[in-house]
């Protein structure tokens, strides 16, 4: 190299060196200035994004594995506002004809242009697979019509977008709509067993940083799905209950219904059924069918009243148990008896003269239980009615369980005729599935039987089965078998015989009670109940049937005790339950 | 050439020396003398860090180029899990409305089943039978697979990573001592 030219090297190397000195300096420069903020943002929002992992929401079973609430796809539908080829009016037409979306709305949306803020507008969520079925198939019928078009305002679905998202279904729709409750949009569980374990189904939803870089791709968190539930009810039987509640509603004229079986031995409830009942699948239409503020989504748990005669059973299993009377202790019946300075009648308002026990259950005279109660007195009456669980809530697992009342002397408002007057189930108020628990124990030996829906559950891929829990002891086994055998010889008088179901010896009790109102008690329109188990020397089932206001009959015996025997003539066959003769040859020959 | 007046060996010595310095200068003359040749040398060694450069560069994409279509791949399967998940979902729903319970007797009744009346029963014993019992849900089901995202970060982080680790947090080192 010559000197002369060097100094071109040196210039070139000069400038280069500048000129990388120029880049560096630039570089941190950019990386110190206010805006540098503004181009981290910009690589980020493109480098990747946050997703919300959402764990499927676990399904709900009933005993024998019949899928009673899963999930479905369904989409949500927008519109990619970048891309130029996309054409307003023909999305909004389409939404507007596959979706039934308003067309100017949809055209307004997809007519805005993508900016910093938005390249993405969504137009429809909870779209159905048929729905976009239907869309797929008409962008591909114009992608072909105009395949040779240049016409930049040809038709074209072309910038519209599905994101697949999981939706509660309910395939048996309106089954068992009530003990199941429903899950909103949001994913929020309402009513029955959907709020009850809301987050234990839903499971939990996970976020996470989803870089665009396959370099720096990571593997999906492993997300369990939510804890799937067996619950303790017979779709077939539930069904059944069902259709016989519709039926007696429709014949009696009666305002609402509720029947609810349960097993009296693990408390396991078979069926619960009660009206009115929604499509689960349309859980929006909820205010068109409880229009009413008083209506309560599930009358065997969440609305308490005054069930009449059938809480003498109560009174008179507390009294045997007290040994304040016995099955064949006399009372002479005048047809009036006094207390608290009230003067209790009879229903029909005679006097029966000379009762034992039987008769005073069979016959149902409410001067007779008066004194019985009186016999026992305030402080065992109400300490019995306590054990029963009367006043408490029983546990059962399903949202919305309210604990009915029962004044005792101490409360403001007790007075000492209360205890003659709850003796016969007036100005106590009991839920049917308190009193289904309170009747377990003379159906089981005395061991009053906590009421649960939920048989097991599935979490992590283990299953968690339940355990039968006893409630409680109110009565002796000795007590609830004499109380059996009463109400049984009860059901077998004529007065009763809209209950009896042939073949088989069913326990049972009729109730009619009076409504309270702020003017008093009112006759003309009743509360008709009727609970009864069997077989009585081996129960299996314990039916409590409620019809509210019957128009035909205000007499639980001439409108809940025909339903009662429906019901348990459908039971012993779904359940396999032979008459006792048949039972009895059955069990002699093994 | 001048000579020095030393006794015999002394000078034999000195002379051999002067000889060997001579030769090495002269060699080294050569070479100074010759830019070519340091040219040459220059040139070797840019085109050996070159080389060297290349060869780096040449794994670094190799492997990155690996990396990032075994990277996608995943991102696709990802996707498709999620989708054949959402899948079954579907189809046990579909199943579940097909044989649901009004679907279930309409289709018995078109077969010209119809509610059987007690009367008709007839009850056999079967021994051993304990009646129908209820679903279990949980014999099929395996276990649930443990996520990959608890690998061990030595067997997902790159060089530059742990290089950069070790940079910024000295404490790092020190856990991996821990048992």
């Amino acid at each position: 190299m010559t000197k002369e030219y060097s100094w071109r090297y040196i210039t070139l190397g000069l400038i280069f060196t500048a000129l990388a000195a120029f880049i560096v300096l630039q570089m941190i420069r950019i990386q110190l200035s206010p805006q540098a903020k503004y181009f981290r943002d910009r690589g980020n929002s493109v480098s990747g994004y946050w997703k919300t992992f959402s764990p499927a929401r676990g399904s709900i079973y009933d005993r024998n594995g019949h899928l009673m609430a899963g999930n479905k796809t369904v989409y949500e539908v927008g519109v990619d506002l970048t891309n130029p080829a996309r054409n307003p009016t023909t999305i909004a037409m389409a939404a507007n004809a596959v979706i039934g979306l308003d067309y100017d709305y949809v055209f307004g949306l997809v007519s805005q242009a993508s900016s910093d803020k938005g390249i993405y507008r969504m137009i429809a969520d909870f779209v159905t697979e048929e729905q976009k079925e239907r869309l797929d198939e008409l962008n591909d019928q114009m992608s072909i019509a105009y395949a040779n078009s240049d016409d930049p305002d040809r038709p074209s679905l072309d910038g519209l977008q599905f994101r697949p998202h999981l939706q509660r279904s309910y395939p048996e729709e309106r089954l068992a709509a009530n003990l199941i409750g429903f899950v909103n949009r949001e994913g929020r569980g309402f009513f029955g067993i959907e709020e009850q374990y809301n987050d234990l189904l839903a499971g939990e939803p996970q976020i996470m940083w989803v870089p665009s870089d396959p370099n720096k791709v990571e593997e999906f968190p492993n997300i369990p799905p939510g804890a799937s539930l067996v619950l303790t009810i017979d779709r077939t039987i539930q069904s059944e209950m069902e259709a016989i509640l519709d039926d007696a509603l429709n014949d009696t004229g009666a305002e609402s219904g509720t029947i609810a079986i349960m097993d009296p031995k693990t408390g396991e409830i078979i069926a619960m059924a009660t009206t009115p009942r929604i499509d689960l699948n349309e859980y929006w239409r909820y205010g068109e069918v409880f229009v009413d503020p008083q209506m309560t989504y599930n009358n065997a748990i969440s609305k308490s009243y005054e069930s009449g005669s059938v809480f003498k059973v109560l009174t008179m299993s507390a009294a045997v148990d007290n040994k304040s009377v016995a099955p064949d202790t006399m009372f002479l019946d005048t047809g009036a008896f006094e207390i608290g300075g009230t003067v209790i009648r009879n229903w029909n308002g005679g006097a029966w003269g000379y009762q034992d026990m039987v008769g005073c259950i069979k016959h149902s005279l409410n001067v007779c239980l008066a004194w019985v109660a009186s016999e026992l007195g305030n402080g065992q009456f109400y300490k019995y009615m306590q054990a029963f669980g009367i006043g408490s809530l029983t546990g059962i697992e399903l949202a919305g369980e309210v604990p009915g009342r029962l004044k005792q002397p101490g409360d403001n408002d007790w007075y000492e005729a209360e205890l003659g007057t709850n003796s016969f189930g007036q100005g106590v108020s009991v839920t049917p599935v308190q009193m289904l628990m309170a009747v377990s124990s003379l159906a089981n030996e005395g061991k009053m039987m906590t009421p649960r829906i939920v048989l097991s559950m599935k979490k992590d891929g283990r299953e968690y089965r339940t355990q039968s829990q006893v409630a409680g002891m109110p009565i002796s086994a000795e007590t609830a078998r004499v109380m059996s055998n009463m109400l049984a010889i009860t059901v077998e008088v004529e007065s009763y015989s809209n209950a009896v179901v042939e073949g088989y010896r069913i326990a049972g009790k009729t109730g009619t009670g009076e409504i309270p109102t702020p003017f008093g008690y009112t006759s003309n329109v009743t509360n008709a109940s009727f609970v009864g188990w069997g077989p009585v020397d081996d129960p299996q089932f314990i039916v409590y049937v409620w019809l509210e206001k019957p128009m035909t009959s205000i007499w639980g015996s001439e409108v809940a005790a025909p339903v009662f025997r429906e019901v348990v003539e459908h039971l012993v066959v779904l359940m396999n339950i032979p008459p006792d003769d048949i039972r009895m040859q059955l069990q002699n020959s093994n | 050439m001048e000579f020095e007046f030393l006794p015999g060996r002394k000078l034999k010595n000195l002379t051999t020396e002067k000889i060997i310095m001579d030769n090495v200068q002269r060699i080294s003359q050569v070479y100074i003398e010759a830019p070519w040749r340091k040219q040459l040398q220059y040139v070797g060694l840019f085109l050996l860090g070159v080389v060297l450069i290349a060869m780096v560069a040449f794994f670094y994409i190799n492997v990155t180029a690996r990396a990032a279509a075994i990277g996608r791949s995943i991102q696709l399967m990802q996707s498709e899990i999620e989708v054949i998940r959402r899948d079954i979902v579907d189809l046990e729903t579909e199943m579940a409305e097909l044989t649901s319970y009004s679907m279930m007797v309409n289709r018995a009744g078109g077969l010209g089943f119809y509610q059987v009346d007690p009367d008709e029963v007839i009850y056999l014993q079967v021994p051993g039978y304990q009646g129908r019992q209820p679903v279990s849900l949980g014999s099929s089901t395996a276990p649930p697979l443990p996520s990959a995202s608890s690998l061990s970060p030595d067997y997902t982080q790159s060089l530059f990573e742990w290089l950069r680790e070790r940079v910024f947090d000295p404490a790092a080192p020190l856990l991996e001592i821990e048992p």
